[in-house]
């Protein structure tokens, strides 16, 4: 598969088209904001969106772990989209869930949308901390290197007159954010205030993510 | 006279008002009030000045009358713009004031407020004056029956702007709506004049139906502006001409210049300004300038307080501004209809003609304008297509009717297939639409619980709407005009308009544009605000709008055909048109009115061939691109194209030796549904039919897109109902609506069944002239804006130029 080599924290880290990210040395996965039935959520709303998110992202992640069978999968928040979303999830959904969990840990860290969601056999943490990296949500105050999701980045490219937004990773020198590995989940400008107040705006390594390729700017 | 001995007009209540105005009632004043009076439904067709507003009224009033102190509303009168409706309620005052008649009448529009809304639904006026969507809403209220059940008349002004768009079939819809509620309803449809009257009778028209039809016989002046400048090759912008518009507009009292596009307007009241030596009073006027704005150069206008306004087709409707005593009109009229229309627009006397002035903004638009003006003498209009109905209009009426009250799905169906373009919705469909509004209708049942209308258990024909809290959303939605996302401008705490979304992204703080004839710069974004502070730039952009480009209608597309094939008429253009032409004859071949001309030349190692297919900018667009692919299939190694109006031209590293084998009916089965597929047209149209169908929210200029993300990308939707449910009835739509508008499908195939007989390949060793213009555009398009440098862009004509041989005739 496809990715582009990227070195923060003085360690490497693939990042795939598919806009998960991996660890190789610790054979590692890690994936962000999954907003698993946010369909079902909008729903409540009477805002009839196709109901075929959860499937497209579990299928997306099956795949993913098929390929890499990683021993672990960190999920940095905003595995579900709210407490409804688990209407989403049919049976076979859960059995197949169980059933990875058998090769790989799942490390399910809790974002602003999940916090207060249990599904049974997953592992629940605020953050989860390997080495001098912390695994987080929302990035918090501390000397470790952070690898977070939440802000869904996304930059703006602009190029001989035209404009396009793309789903970006990005990171400075101590933060790394994910983009959302989600299907129905927009995202938020890197140059707005919000993500400027987390990473800065410079020095900023900012990888686009395209149809098939991760590139670098 | 003998008309008068018979005319039943003369015991009309308003008859004493006429006599006094010393006005005589027009023979299809009198033969609409015998139809109507003997319970036909009428379509009435006359030019502006023909006292057409008044024609709708007269049976009303004389029933009205009649019936004295008639209780509750009577009369409808349904206007397609606001600004309209305000002046009917003007003209209508004035007979029912002076003669004292006890008729009372409102306006109501989306500026009316909520208190005096809420007054007339309690106490009804007779006649009521409103707008297509207004009426949608009043037929979604719980009382709609009640309001509506002694309704007598309703009269749909303009009708023939309604006939062809989505607010067509929006009307269509609510019109059976008040049929049914009042079964006696009579319709009355007043029209400018058309082509193909009989269509209008059949869309609006039910019982015994009537067409009563006054033409003009006098016919309006129009000329082309003779310049002494050369006429530009390409381009739009008309720069070459403007101190002799500058000079026209001196030379009468009050003018407007129409132009084609909202940034066509700016840039030419920018110029126009430059040059205003004389310090007259000149105004712009489009449609995404701020309401007050609008009305204050409309006041202006109809006071004569202005000496010129630039206008879009914002100001091509309606309105009675009797002073203009000239119009102008640059760039290409596209379209008869459209032209007499604008035309119109100057001197409301009957019997004086309107004056205009036609100013080519390059070569071709000149063989355009004449011919434009050649169809006018012979009074052949432009048709107008009635579309079928779109199934998200179908989809919004269901919530509306909800919104009502519970309603049976058989009397809804049987209701709107009485709709002339509903006419052939199948059952199925609608069903379908049902289901959209109840839940999405996904084929992957998961919203079970969350519906928005349900089924009554004790009949399962019976639907009802979950929670009275979804009406508001349905008002918020309500419409099917969808504009591209907007944001408001502001000047200090003045908002002076609307501007399209993708332009202020593509500007920079510091960067200077020209919006409502100021020049501004943009300073920040905060929450879809645009913050703006005024720039002595001379440098700056100008805000372009998508959409809304007119194709050359099939009709003038003919003529302008038929006109450069009859070379004895050359003589009498400008000097320079008629070099450019003989020399095409020369070095080519002028196609005759049912040829099409394929030229075929090298340049600079690429191959260039050249289609004067003359199908209108959306058919040659997809033209271009079905070319394309087939080249593409040929191994010619295509590399791209560019279309206007009359031609296309693909570029190529290889020579194209099969044009005939490839230009032909195939390419539509070939290549269609890749095209539909590969570029963003149904994706475009699909979230309008996600707005309009209601399944996401409209999302209006100024609110806000952060906080609860309420509202949500439809590119989204798009691509995942298209991976899991391609047959889902808004996909359906879309499709039906690309194919409809944006490819002018019909149009295309119609040329492409006969054109392979028809083709004149002509193989050349260098770009003929008739080719300069459209291979002028390729390079317009294809440099970046930066390089739009004007030196570049001699330089490269002059270039051009040579090569074609024609540098002489510059």
């Amino acid at each position: 598969m496809y990715y582009q080599l990227i070195n923060f924290g003085n360690e490497e880290f693939y990042a795939y088209p598919n806009k998960s990210l991996f660890w190789k040395r610790l054979n590692t996965l890690i994936v962000s904001d999954l907003h698993i039935g946010k369909s079902i959520s909008y729903a409540r709303n009477k805002q009839f969106l196709p109901p075929y998110d959860t499937k497209e992202i579990l299928d997306k992640l099956f795949a993913c772990l098929d390929k890499i069978k990683p021993s672990n999968l960190i999920i940095v928040g905003d595995l579900l989209h709210d407490v409804f979303s688990t209407l989403s999830l049919n049976d076979q959904d859960l059995k197949n869930l169980s059933q990875y969990m058998n090769n790989t840990d799942f490390i399910w860290i809790n974002g602003n949308h999940d916090k207060k969601i249990k599904i049974e056999g997953f592992k629940n943490f605020t953050n989860y901390k390997i080495d001098k990296f912390l695994f987080t949500h929302i990035p918090i105050e501390t000397s470790s290197f952070q690898i977070c999701g939440h802000y869904h980045p996304k930059i703006k490219i602009s190029h001989r007159g035209k404009t396009i937004f793309k789903t970006s990773f990005v990171h400075n020198e101590k933060i790394f954010i994910l983009p959302s590995f989600g299907i129905l989940t927009g995202g938020l400008d890197i140059n707005s205030k919000q993500i400027s107040d987390v990473l800065g705006k410079k020095n900023l390594s900012i990888y686009p993510v395209g149809q098939d390729k991760v590139y670098k700017l | 006279m003998n008309i008068n001995k018979s005319n039943p007009l003369l015991l009309h209540p308003l008859n004493k008002w006429m006599k006094k105005k010393k006005w005589s009632w027009f023979p299809h004043q009198i033969e609409t009030f015998r139809h109507v009076r003997t319970g036909s439904d009428v379509v009435v067709f006359a030019p502006t000045g023909a006292g057409k507003t008044l024609t709708g009224f007269i049976n009303p009033i004389d029933d009205l009358i009649k019936l004295k102190k008639f209780k509750g509303l009577h009369t409808l009168y349904i206007s397609p713009l606001k600004s309209l409706a305000n002046d009917i309620v003007r003209n209508l005052e004035k007979p029912i004031k002076e003669l004292d008649l006890n008729i009372s009448f409102q306006v109501r529009t989306g500026d009316t407020t909520p208190y005096k809304k809420q007054k007339q639904k309690q106490k009804p006026p007779n006649i009521l004056i409103t707008t297509p969507e207004s009426l949608a809403l009043l037929n979604s209220y719980e009382n709609a029956k009640e309001f509506f059940h002694n309704l007598k008349y309703i009269i749909i002004d303009e009708i023939h702007t309604f006939l062809d768009n989505k607010r067509a079939d929006l009307l269509s819809l609510n019109i059976e709506r008040l049929q049914t509620f009042s079964p006696n309803l009579q319709r009355i449809g007043l029209s400018a004049t058309l082509k193909n009257k009989q269509d209008a009778k059949k869309w609006l028209c039910r019982k015994k139906p009537k067409i009563v039809s006054y033409e003009n016989s006098v016919l309006p002046k129009i000329k082309i502006l003779v310049s002494k400048e050369r006429i530009p090759w390409s381009g739009h912008m008309a720069t070459y001409s403007i101190n002799e518009i500058y000079k026209e507009i001196m030379k009468s009292k009050l003018t407007i210049i129409f132009v084609n596009t909202r940034a066509q307007a700016e840039y030419m009241f920018k110029n126009l300004w430059l040059i205003n030596k004389k310090k007259l009073k000149i105004a712009v006027h489009h449609g995404s300038l701020e309401k007050n704005l609008r009305l204050k150069v409309e006041n202006n206008l109809s006071k004569g307080l202005v000496d010129c306004v630039v206008a879009t087709s914002s100001l091509e409707l309606g309105l009675d501004y009797g002073d203009v005593e000239k119009i102008i009109q640059v760039g290409a009229p596209k379209g008869i209809n459209r032209l007499l229309q604008r035309v119109g627009r100057s001197n409301h006397n009957l019997n004086t003609p309107s004056k205009a002035i036609l100013v080519p903004t390059n070569r071709f638009e000149f063989i355009e304008a004449k011919a434009a003006i050649e169809e006018i003498k012979k009074n052949n209009l432009d048709k107008i297509d009635l579309k079928e109905g779109s199934f998200d209009v179908v989809a919004q009426h269901i919530f509306a009717t909800a919104c009502a009250g519970q309603f049976d799905i058989n009397d809804l169906y049987k209701e709107i297939i009485k709709a002339y373009p509903y006419k052939k919705l199948k059952l199925n469909d609608f069903k379908q639409l049902i289901n959209l509004i109840q839940d999405g209708g996904y084929v992957l049942n998961n919203y079970d619980q969350f519906k928005r209308i349900f089924q009554l258990r004790e009949n399962k024909n019976i639907y009802k709407l979950v929670n009275r809290r979804e009406t508001r959303k349905y008002r918020m939605n309500v419409g099917t005009i969808i504009e591209n996302p907007m944001l408001k401008i502001k000047l200090g705490t003045k908002t002076l308009g609307n501007i399209e979304e993708v332009f202020i992204q593509n500007l920079s703080q510091g960067d200077s544009f020209i919006f409502a004839g100021q020049v501004l710069e943009f300073q920040s974004m905060k929450n879809n605000l645009v913050q703006v502070k005024r720039s002595k730039s001379l440098i700056s952009k100008i805000p372009s709008y998508s959409g809304g480009r007119m194709p050359l209608s099939t009709n003038l597309a003919n003529s302008v055909r038929a006109l450069l094939a009859k070379s004895n008429m050359w003589d009498s253009y400008p000097e320079q048109i008629t070099e450019w032409l003989k020399r095409q004859k020369n070095i080519s071949k002028i196609p005759k009115k049912d040829e099409y001309l394929v030229e075929q030349f090298p340049r600079k190692k690429i191959f260039y061939t050249v289609i004067y297919s003359f199908a209108g900018w959306h058919a040659n667009q997809t033209l271009g691109f079905l070319l394309l692919r087939g080249f593409k299939e040929f191994n010619y190694k295509p590399l791209g194209f560019v279309a206007n109006d009359y031609a296309i031209v693909l570029w190529s590293l290889k020579e194209v030796k099969e044009i005939k084998t490839i230009l032909n009916l195939g390419l539509l089965d070939k290549h269609l549904d890749n095209y539909l597929e590969e570029t963003s047209i149904v994706k475009r149209l699909f979230r309008d039919n996600a707005i309009i169908s209601c399944l996401i929210e409209r999302r209006l200029p100024g609110m806000e897109k952060t906080g609860k993300q309420v509202l949500f990308s439809s590119d989204l939707i798009y691509t995942v109902l298209k991976k899991n449910e391609p047959d889902h009835i808004l996909l359906k739509s879309s499709y039906e609506d690309a194919k409809k508008n944006m490819i002018d499908y019909d149009r295309l195939k119609e040329i492409l069944k006969k054109i392979d007989k028809k083709i004149i390949l002509k193989k050349l060793t260098n770009i003929s002239p008739l080719a300069v213009p459209i291979i002028l555009e390729i390079n317009r398009e294809n440099l970046s804006k930066k390089e739009t440098d004007e030196y570049i862009l001699e330089d490269l004509e002059n270039e051009i130029l040579k090569e074609a041989n024609v540098l002489s005739i510059n």
